[in-house]
């Protein structure tokens, strides 16, 4: 009975670790987008990428503790000759995916003068935040950006300003 | 031993060695015989082919971590930077908020 239940149970962990990563499908918008930016680093390659940071430089030490916690990171960004090459639809069925329980937005700008808007949700779990995911549009320019894993946004802040990352501003609150 | 044991013995049938046939095929057409590799050669081949595989495989590594290395650094910038086009319109919403009240 044990030997069964082992490997279900690691079928059911297994399922569960890939569930925290947003499923968005881009085969539609890839096909009209111009250019596209695509990162895909899954937990091994984290782990991999974080020994090449190194930890003599205090910068990449700091992007190393961030990366070691992490399960995934995951960013398409798409670039479009004319405004109006994806439509709001299409965003909106990005959304969609983040409107579960599990996501909680905690940013929502949408400018009408310049076009733009940036959602960003947060995966609250027992720990503080247990993933990241961002929606930007932009009129030319789509970006979908999903962390998975524990992300400590303070340390994002920080992080501000080093290798071209502008700096974030995120207000602390008073203990 | 008895007569019929050194017989048995002398005409016991033995395996011909590895280079018997190259040996009878090369008298047989002219050719001159080809002396058997020695021992040591094979081994140094192999470990040079292990050297290799091995040096292969580390080189591979590293292009596979510089590579994931640039692309955390690309994704941090990529949501460092939308993160903070948010934070900056909140900001500025804010701000014309406490100057309209």
């Amino acid at each position: 009975m044990k030997a069964v239940a082992f490997p279900l149970l690691l079928i059911l962990f297994a399922g569960l670790a890939a569930g925290q990563q947003v499923k968005w499908n881009y085969d539609k918008l890839a096909a009209r987008a111009t250019d596209s930016v695509d990162v895909n680093l899954d937990g091994s390659l984290l782990r991999l990428a974080a020994k090449f940071l190194s930890s003599g430089d205090p910068d990449q030490a700091k992007v190393r503790k961030m990366v070691e916690g992490l399960k995934g990171i995951y960013v398409k960004t798409f670039e479009f000759k004319n405004p109006g090459d994806y439509t709001p639809a299409d965003v909106e069925g990005f959304r969609a995916q983040l409107h579960t329980s599990d996501w909680q937005r905690i940013v929502g700008v949408h400018s009408k003068e310049e076009g733009e808007d940036v959602d960003v949700y947060i995966k609250p779990d027992a720990k503080g935040i247990g993933g990241l995911a961002i929606i930007a549009a932009e009129p030319k320019e789509l970006t979908l950006v999903n962390i998975v894993g524990p992300i400590d946004l303070d340390s994002l802040s920080e992080l501000g300003g080093h290798f071209s990352i502008p700096e974030l501003e995120i207000e602390k609150k008073k203990k | 031993m008895n007569l019929e044991d050194e017989i048995r013995s002398a005409l016991r049938p033995k395996e011909p060695s590895p280079e018997f046939t190259e040996r009878v095929l090369a008298r047989v057409y002219g050719m001159p015989v080809r002396p058997a590799p020695r021992p040591w050669v094979r081994w140094v081949a192999a470990l040079a082919a292990c050297i290799l595989l091995a040096s292969g495989a580390m080189g591979y590594r590293q292009y596979r971590g510089e590579r994931a290395k640039a692309q955390v650094l690309l994704a941090f910038r990529i949501a460092g930077g939308k993160l903070n086009k948010a934070q900056k319109k909140v900001q500025m919403l804010n701000a014309a908020r406490r100057n309209n009240s």
